[in-house]
């Protein structure tokens, strides 16, 4: 544990904090809440975690309800992802210190209507609600919540690896709409075509699940996504999303019944292994097409913290972000 | 059955669960009964069965409950020492919304059926999933 306290306090600002210091790690670093324009995204690798007493400790911050469900999982791997996933975004939120009434063991979550969770705050005397926003997402091997101020966020990562059991186009036939079917018809390569089927199936997860409604509430077939070139606005049908210019929009068949109508996508690759999607919804007065600001940290909470934005861990695929 | 306007219903004796989430309608003393509807006269069958989330659960066979498993089995690529029972919810063997989409798509292929949205969306269960089979099997044979 040693090399970690040195590590710790070579890259990290100390600071009080409203909560327990535990014996064998630092605190949580701390970081300024993103601007408007910003999102955070923070990950997990659920292997790179094998301390029990760490593990321990991760419990220790979870309520008697979230136990239950990480106890509730069959196998110990997913036990482990369920407390990994519960500690990420407890621990997450926390470096954010938006409420000093609000620690990392104290911190409540409850459900929307459809079952989206967010952060339920202590009220202020003034009634006002902090604006911080997230989403979680899981596979067996890494975990990622990302983070929003004042806009909602949908984020989803797969493994790129991952099979798909089923016949691609008859699934997208089933799920897709008309034009996403047909961009995935026109891969001939299977191995081309699982992937951009997998990077499609990511982008429209994150954002049924940034609208709040999830996979269920907003089915996949009530909307289309698109790549588009930002320069000439012209389609690309041949499903090549490599364009470092890209921009991802979504055209919807039913009515936005949100207050942003405007949804910013953006899709990398992650650590060399996943996909992932973030959508995340922009005011609509918002002006023209502004980037979205993306900063990614590796992270093993109470033990290490690595910015990797700006390095090969984070690798554009489409959508305009910086 | 909540089908009760103008349903055709034979009661014969194969033992069942009820289940029921919101349904108006109550059974004081239902011992066994099984179900044969004639699709023609009802349309939105399935559209108002999940309005009314109601839900008759037969004790599945259990070679369906065991066909189920197996798939599901499959598709998480779950560890041998997981048990995978009836009672098993898809949520805690690790399966995301890919998943069971790819489950469903799955069981109609081995049980040759059509699985509407609404209905797959009920589903929690490996229970859910073979009893659902069950009366779209036994509705494609009516």
């Amino acid at each position: 544990m040693l090399s970690y306290l040195c590590r710790a306090t070579s890259s990290m600002k100390t600071h009080c904090f409203n909560q327990k210091f535990f014996h064998s790690s630092f605190p949580l670093a701390p970081v300024q809440l993103p601007s408007h324009q910003e999102t955070h995204f923070w990950y997990i690798l659920p292997n790179e975690v094998k301390n029990a007493s760490l593990l321990n400790q991760y419990l220790e911050l979870l309520s008697p309800h979230e136990k239950e469900n990480v106890f509730r999982m069959r196998g110990e791997e997913l036990k482990k992802g369920a407390l990994l996933a519960r500690a990420l975004v407890r621990t997450t939120i926390a470096r954010y210190q938006v409420n000093p009434q609000v620690s990392v063991t104290s911190l409540k979550f409850r459900k929307n209507i459809h079952g989206k969770p967010e952060v339920e705050w202590p009220h202020n005397d003034d009634g006002h609600q902090p604006l911080l926003h997230f989403n979680l997402s899981h596979t067996s091997s890494l975990i990622a919540c990302g983070v929003t101020m004042n806009s909602p966020i949908g984020i989803d990562v797969e493994e790129k690896q991952r099979t798909i059991k089923n016949n691609i186009l008859s699934f997208a036939r089933r799920y897709f709409t008309h034009h996403e079917v047909e961009l995935l018809a026109a891969i001939s390569d299977p191995e081309v075509q699982r992937q951009e089927f997998i990077k499609l199936w990511t982008l429209k997860e994150a954002y049924v699940k940034a609208l709040g409604r999830g996979f269920s509430g907003a089915p996949f077939k009530t909307f289309t996504l698109r790549y588009k070139a930002a320069a000439k606005g012209s389609f690309h049908l041949s499903g090549n999303s490599n364009s470092e210019a890209s921009e991802i929009t979504v055209d919807s068949f039913e009515n936005a019944s949100d207050f942003t109508s405007k949804w910013q996508f953006a899709i990398f690759e992650l650590a060399g292994s996943h996909y992932a999607a973030i959508c995340r919804g922009i005011p609509a007065e918002a002006e023209g097409s502004v980037p979205m600001k993306l900063t990614v940290w590796k992270t093993i909470p109470f033990v290490e913290d690595k910015r990797v934005s700006g390095t090969d861990a984070v690798v554009r695929i489409g959508g305009l972000f910086d | 059955m909540a089908f009760a306007a103008g349903s055709s219903i034979s009661v014969t004796s194969i033992s069942c669960s009820f289940k029921q989430n919101k349904a108006p309608i109550r059974f004081s003393s239902l011992n066994s009964m099984s179900l044969s509807i004639n699709a023609k006269s009802f349309p939105s069958l399935r559209s108002r069965t999940v309005q009314n989330r109601f839900l008759v659960s037969c004790a599945a066979k259990p070679e369906t409950v065991h066909k189920v498993c197996e798939i599901v089995r499959k598709q998480l690529a779950l560890p041998a020492e997981t048990a995978v029972t009836g009672d098993s919810k898809f949520a805690a063997l690790g399966a995301d919304s890919l998943d069971t989409v790819e489950i469903v798509m799955g069981l109609e292929e081995a049980f040759d059926i059509s699985v509407q949205e609404d209905s797959a969306q009920n589903i929690a269960t490996v229970q859910d999933a073979a009893d659902l089979i069950e009366t779209l099997v036994e509705k494609k044979g009516a």
